[in-house]
């Protein structure tokens, strides 16, 4: 019995351990991700900078009462309306009101106030990026170090071997046993299986790695006609995604602004002077003066005579596309940005942080397909703002009324159906 | 000496052709022909088109009128247009409009310039401090809010002064909505007794005497 209880002990601790670990891995980032969809667009990410909303650290020190910063989160407007000191104080941050979130759960924003408080405090890594890199570097050097130990225990082996068939072949001739000349290692034919196998193995890997990845353009940043900083336009200076892109709400396609929209502002603004320092992606700095001068040459402008100007005669500027779908997926951005409510971050990342933009996401059907399993659809169409073609789906309808289902995502209504997409 | 030289061929292709493509190179693809589009995109050339004889500049018939916009506005951009416009009524019925996506239009075209609160102090003028350095009008002053919406929307629709003209950006049913949506905001903030202030569509609450004088006014001929 006593040497059981130790072990019992050590057991019941570990699977504790393991428990209490996973379940605080699981809320943090589950506050990540919820945190990125539904707050990064207005709040900033480093939990310290003002955005379209205030710097989100220390926000529940701020807030007198906690069940009064859930009723804010979900719905802003009522707790303002209602008269609250502190809601309406904090009502006057910015002319822009918060979204409103009635559907999110109390523990969806515990997680993402803990996930707020781990980033101010330090606990997570401050900036997404730089986290990102220094684990990448930390798994290389990993990498590296286990490289070198297996190389040098490979070595000794080696040595040991050589110095074992030596000693051999001595104590043989010593004993005056004859035996065969020694086949050396590489004609050994199970030396050269083994190394065969062993390249067929890495050689596969990095041969299907690299299948894998072509046409998939994560990261591709060109060199654009004109240097256009998404950071001044729509984070700077706060302009509206869909100012330029109006068509992503009514179309298929986002579509490229035509250069009268760029000059509804550089009619007037002909100079950068207010703005941060541009660089471009080898780290030259840009003159946005000068770039704005090349969008007059395109639009035909001249800034002494603006009376002149003629839209009419501008010339196109060619962008180069970065974002493209193969022929043979059809993509809506209309279905996602209106009927979906996915705000344009999700895809295209941090473009209002992007100087150069650059493809944030991979844009491969595993990344599609994950992100229509995980993503809930908003079935409350009761509500006046709500889609009324989900009320067709009578089972779930039933399903979450009796228990059998807590949400509906995009899977369940046909995400997963290949002719969504292909046809 | 021969496999020699094909084990190393392999091996440069096993890491060298991965690696190919930098940031400013989109990579390779497995199929080019279906991942690049063979149809007419935004930049191609359409002069094949014309010298097969087809009809084709990339604009619409004269006189095409877009599935559920409004009828096309007849004034012409110029200042006899201008005069005229003032009593050139919106065609949209009060009941017809939805405010919450006027309003939408307004936040995301408009209030850029001239403010969410529509006092003429956006983001980009930011009272002076913006890179945009003409003053917007502010929407809220008496001289704006006796400007008629004939008026006004002559002006989004062709632009005026530093402003360019929104005809690209938003249809002529979008303009009047935005019109309908500022023109209830000025009524709304100035009968502040009224209970237009609540109800945004201030189409049943008596508007306030300048623009219930345009809306009197006869229609301009055309």
């Amino acid at each position: 019995m006593i040497p059981c209880k130790p072990t019992l002990q050590r057991l019941t601790l570990l699977f504790l351990s393991i428990f209490v670990l996973s379940a605080v891995t699981v809320s943090a980032q589950d506050g990540k991700t919820l945190f990125v969809s539904k707050c990064q667009s207005c709040h900033a990410p480093d939990m310290k900078t003002g955005s379209t909303g205030p710097a989100l650290g220390g926000v529940e020190d701020r807030w007198p009462d906690k069940q009064k910063l859930h009723e804010w989160i979900r719905n802003n407007k009522a707790l303002i309306a209602s008269g609250y000191p502190y809601a309406v104080e904090i009502s006057k941050y910015s002319p822009t009101a918060m979204d409103l979130f009635t559907n999110i759960t109390d523990p969806e924003i515990d997680a993402i106030l803990k996930y707020i408080n781990d980033v101010n405090t330090g606990v997570i890594g401050g900036k997404k990026t730089e986290k990102d890199s220094e684990n990448g570097k930390e798994s290389n050097q990993n990498a590296v170090i286990f490289g070198v130990i297996s190389l040098i225990l490979a070595l000794i082996a080696f040595i040991l071997m050589y110095v074992n068939s030596n000693l051999k072949k001595l104590s043989d001739d010593a004993e005056g046993i004859d035996r065969p000349e020694p086949v050396p290692f590489y004609r050994n034919k199970v030396y050269l299986a083994l190394f065969a196998i062993v390249l067929f193995i890495v050689g596969g890997f990095f041969v299907s790695k690299g299948m894998i990845g072509l046409n998939r353009q994560t990261g591709y940043a060109p060199k654009q006609p004109i240097y256009y900083s998404h950071k001044v336009h729509a984070g700077i200076n706060q302009i509206n995604c869909l100012y330029c892109h109006g068509n992503a709400w009514e179309s298929k396609t986002a579509a490229i602004p035509s250069v009268n929209v760029c000059m509804n502002c550089h009619k007037t603004i002909q100079t950068y002077s207010k703005g941060p320092k541009l660089y471009d992606n080898e780290g030259m700095e840009i003159n946005g003066t000068a770039e704005i001068a090349k969008l007059y040459e395109y639009a035909g402008f001249d800034p002494k005579k603006p009376d002149a100007w003629d839209p009419s005669k501008a010339k196109p500027i060619e962008w180069v596309k970065i974002h493209n779908l193969p022929d043979h997926v059809y993509f809506n951005h209309s279905q996602h940005i209106r009927v979906g409510n996915v705000q344009c971050q999700t895809c295209h990342g941090d473009i209002t942080g992007m100087d150069v933009v650059h493809q944030a996401s991979e844009l491969s059907m595993g990344w599609c397909v994950n992100c229509h399993r995980q993503t809930k659809v908003n079935f409350n169409y009761s509500d006046s703002t709500g889609n009324q073609f989900y009320s067709i789906y009578q089972k779930f309808h039933d399903d979450i009324k009796s228990g059998k289902m807590d949400s509906v995502s995009v899977k369940d209504i046909g995400g997963l159906e290949c002719q969504k997409c292909h046809y | 000496m021969k496999k020699l030289l094909t084990i190393a061929g392999c091996a440069w292709m096993i890491t060298v052709l991965p690696s190919c493509g930098g940031n400013d190179q989109p990579g390779r693809a497995y199929a080019p022909d279906m991942v690049y589009s063979r149809a007419y995109e935004t930049y191609g050339s359409t002069e094949d088109i014309a010298k097969a004889g087809a009809y084709y500049n990339e604009r619409p018939v004269p006189g095409t009128v877009a599935r559920g916009d409004a009828f096309p506005y007849p004034l012409k951009h110029d200042s006899i247009g201008y005069a005229q416009s003032a009593t050139y009524r919106n065609p949209l019925s009060p009941d017809s409009i939805n405010m919450k996506e006027a309003e939408r239009l307004y936040l995301i075209n408009c209030a850029i310039c001239h403010g969410s609160k529509l006092d003429g102090n956006g983001p980009l003028f930011n009272g002076g401090d913006g890179p945009y350095t003409a003053a917007p009008k502010n929407f809220m002053d008496a001289a704006m809010k006796e400007m008629t919406e004939g008026t006004m929307f002559h002006s989004v629709t062709y632009g005026k002064g530093q402003m360019g003209s929104y005809a690209s950006q938003l249809n002529t049913k979008q303009r009047w909505m935005v019109i309908a949506y500022i023109k209830s905001k000025q009524g709304g903030a100035a009968g502040a007794a009224a209970p237009a202030a609540k109800d945004s569509a201030a189409a049943t609450t008596p508007a306030p005497a300048p623009a219930a004088a345009g809306a009197m006014a006869p229609v301009a001929a055309k």
